[in-house]
């Protein structure tokens, strides 16, 4: 090698940004500290952690990548809750997929996945008022976690639906998981709903698009929820569809500002841009899920740990002192 | 043989006949592309100016490498000073400058994958990681195993939480920079991230045998150790690390882990040391109070907590504090 070149690999050396030494900061050690306590803790000495996985159709996929990177920090997930594409997500999580399997399925899904959509039925849809059937979001469920009944999940896992006759908010905790998540994410004015259990059901994120309550209802006392509403003010609805979706949002989010007061932490990936017929984002969604549950990751710690400090206390005590 | 001959002969004759208006065409076509036969053009002018670059007297090279001078330099020598007059730069601490520069060489240079990944780490380092990014895989279409370039995405892909990824790109950039222990390091604390604690250590282990007196590499061992359960060879590998002169975050970990232990006497004693290095560390006074609940002595404790849940005080020990104040007072406080 000739010298100016030498020199100039000798500088990209030395210039390359130099690397991270380990956080060893008050707070940084306190965290790490704390956490390993509340991580190895049994389970009546920390609360019950909940995980809340929101309605949001396509931009719902942001889920698999806050549970990705909660996976990867060994966050303890006890329950899970979930609502129309949260409870698609929430019900393969709670059955023990992994979160790269996780991913494989979002990626694979697109517009008509999950429904029998067509030009036919599209058409069938806007002259004669016949709605289309989300059947295949069953049989889609059902060939990755099979016919699973909700005794039978690997975490207790809850979805919500709404009996459009009564405007009932209906939890599911029994049952087949594939027919109640089906109903969960039965959305209104384009499926025909669902006749289960005496009631005709559609999706729960008209009622309960955070569902907090249903993580609780399991026992969770700690919830954390993923949230991925629309922001409806980026949107302009251009016809009948997206005029109707753009309401359910809105009121979806007058119903969320409560429910967002009872979650204990949230996550809220900016997944607002994007519409319900975006599939070519779904990379993106899950990508930026991923990143801000990894910014949040430090502050949801903080907070699960404050609020296990008073169980964490009772094994403190001088017994636990060993002879030196 | 003469007829074999006559042919080679025939056919150098050919090749001459075609080759020169070949040559003179492309020469013709493409003046600007020609130096690409025998090298960049240079006039060695850069010489004295990388020789200071060398000798790291940034000042001298930014004072050098002024734009009258410059404006005289062709080929590698005008691509080398911009390189070195933003490196320069950065290394004075006036970053801003340094963007300038370097985006003034990518202007010029458009594929060079130094002056691209330079302009990337001033953005990365700026926290402007996304400009970053696009810098770093503009380098990586030209030389896609550019160390520097993986580099800095490895980094920006940690600091995003995209652990694997992040790995992914650390271990190309290593194949360059295997001799810096910094990276070594800073690929094992991404396996930890990832909980990889068997390559975290192996990772580990090569910083250390390329630098063994960089107290990092040891903390990093006894995190890497602690995850797994170890905990005397984590406080041993503490202990390491302070003999190679590591400072008070490793002796506050100390106090920590001996907590962990179960031998709050060694922690409070720990703790205390931080404390007078530190007064109202944090960390330190958390640790005494947890090791004087583990020796019995609440009511000490208290007063600890009392301390540190100062209501001006916002960090998690003060929050923590005043959690774990509460439910010592409350009452059926097993006392």
């Amino acid at each position: 090698m000739n010298r100016p070149a030498a020199a100039a690999l000798l500088s990209a050396l030395l210039s390359a940004p130099a690397a991270a030494a380990p956080d060893l900061s008050p707070d940084a050690l306190l965290r790490d500290h704390l956490w390993r306590e509340v991580r190895q803790a049994p389970a009546s000495r920390r609360p019950k952690v909940g995980l809340v996985l929101s309605a949001g159709s396509l931009r719902a996929v942001a889920h698999v990548g806050v549970i990705h990177a909660l996976e990867d920090a060994g966050f303890p997930v006890d329950m899970v809750a979930g609502t129309s594409m949260g409870a698609v997500i929430g019900a393969m999580y709670a059955s023990g997929l992994p979160p790269k399997r996780l991913r494989d399925f979002a990626t694979s899904i697109n517009v008509g996945s999950g429904n029998n959509l067509t030009a036919a039925s599209l058409i069938s849809l806007l002259l004669f008022d016949k709605l289309l059937s989300s059947e295949n979001t069953e049989l889609l469920l059902r060939k990755h976690i099979g016919g699973a009944r909700f005794d039978q999940t690997l975490k207790p896992f809850a979805c919500v639906a709404m009996d459009v006759y009564t405007g009932e908010k209906v939890i599911f905790r029994d049952g087949d998981v594939a027919t109640a998540v089906r109903a969960s994410m039965n959305l209104p004015g384009i499926f025909r709903p669902i006749e289960y259990r005496h009631r005709f059901l559609v999706d729960g994120g008209v009622v309960d698009y955070i569902p907090v309550d249903a993580a609780k209802l399991l026992g969770a006392e700690w919830t954390i929820a993923s949230v991925t509403e629309t922001d409806y003010t980026t949107s302009r609805p251009e016809n009948v569809l997206e005029s109707l979706l753009q309401v359910i949002d809105i009121r979806g989010s007058y119903l969320s500002r409560e429910q967002r007061k009872q979650a204990d932490f949230i996550i809220e990936p900016p997944v607002g841009d994007i519409g319900m017929f975006e599939d070519h984002r779904i990379l993106e969604a899950i990508d930026k899920g991923a990143v801000m549950a990894a910014a949040r990751l430090e502050a949801a710690k903080e907070s699960l740990i404050l609020a296990s400090i008073p169980k964490l206390r009772a094994g403190w005590g001088p017994k636990e002192a060993k002879p030196e | 043989m003469r007829s074999l001959s006559c042919g080679v002969w025939k056919g150098h004759f050919l090749a001459l006949w075609l080759g020169q208006p070949l040559l003179i065409l492309l020469l013709m076509a493409g003046p600007a592309r020609a130096w690409r036969l025998w090298g960049e053009p240079s006039d060695k002018k850069i010489r004295p100016v990388q020789e200071l670059a060398d000798a790291r007297k940034s000042a001298e090279v930014v004072a050098a490498l002024t734009p009258d001078f410059m404006q005289t330099l062709r080929g590698t020598d005008l691509r080398q000073a911009y390189v070195l007059k933003g490196d320069g730069l950065s290394a004075l601490g006036r970053v801003d400058e340094a963007l300038g520069v370097y985006q003034l060489g990518v202007r010029l240079f458009p594929k060079n994958v130094d002056l691209l990944t330079r302009q990337g780490d001033v953005l990365h380092s700026t926290g402007l990681d996304e400009q970053a990014r696009a810098f770093y895989l503009r380098a990586l279409i030209y030389e896609p195993r550019h160390f520097g370039a993986h580099l800095g995405l490895a980094e920006i892909d940690r600091r995003l939480g995209f652990f694997d990824r992040s790995a992914s790109h650390y271990e190309i950039a290593l194949e360059t920079l295997e001799k810096r222990a910094d990276v070594w390091r800073s690929y094992a604390e991404t396996l930890l991230a990832q909980r990889d604690w068997t390559t975290a250590e192996l990772a580990i282990a090569r910083a250390i045998s390329l630098d063994g007196q960089n107290a990092d590499g040891h903390v990093l061992t006894a995190f890497a150790r602690r995850a797994q359960g170890d905990l005397p060879g984590a406080l041993a590998a503490l202990d390491e690390a302070q003999a190679r002169g590591a400072g008070v975050g490793a002796r506050r970990a100390r106090a920590l882990w001996l907590v962990e232990a179960g031998k709050p006497a060694e922690a409070l004693a720990q703790a205390d040391a931080v404390l007078k290095e530190v007064p109202g560390d944090g960390a330190a006074l958390w640790a005494r109070a947890r090791a004087l609940i583990s020796l019995g002595r609440d009511s000490d404790a208290r007063r600890v907590l009392a301390n540190l849940a100062d209501p001006a005080r916002f960090d998690l020990a003060a929050r923590a504090a005043r959690g774990l104040g509460s439910a010592l007072a409350a009452p059926g406080d097993p006392r």
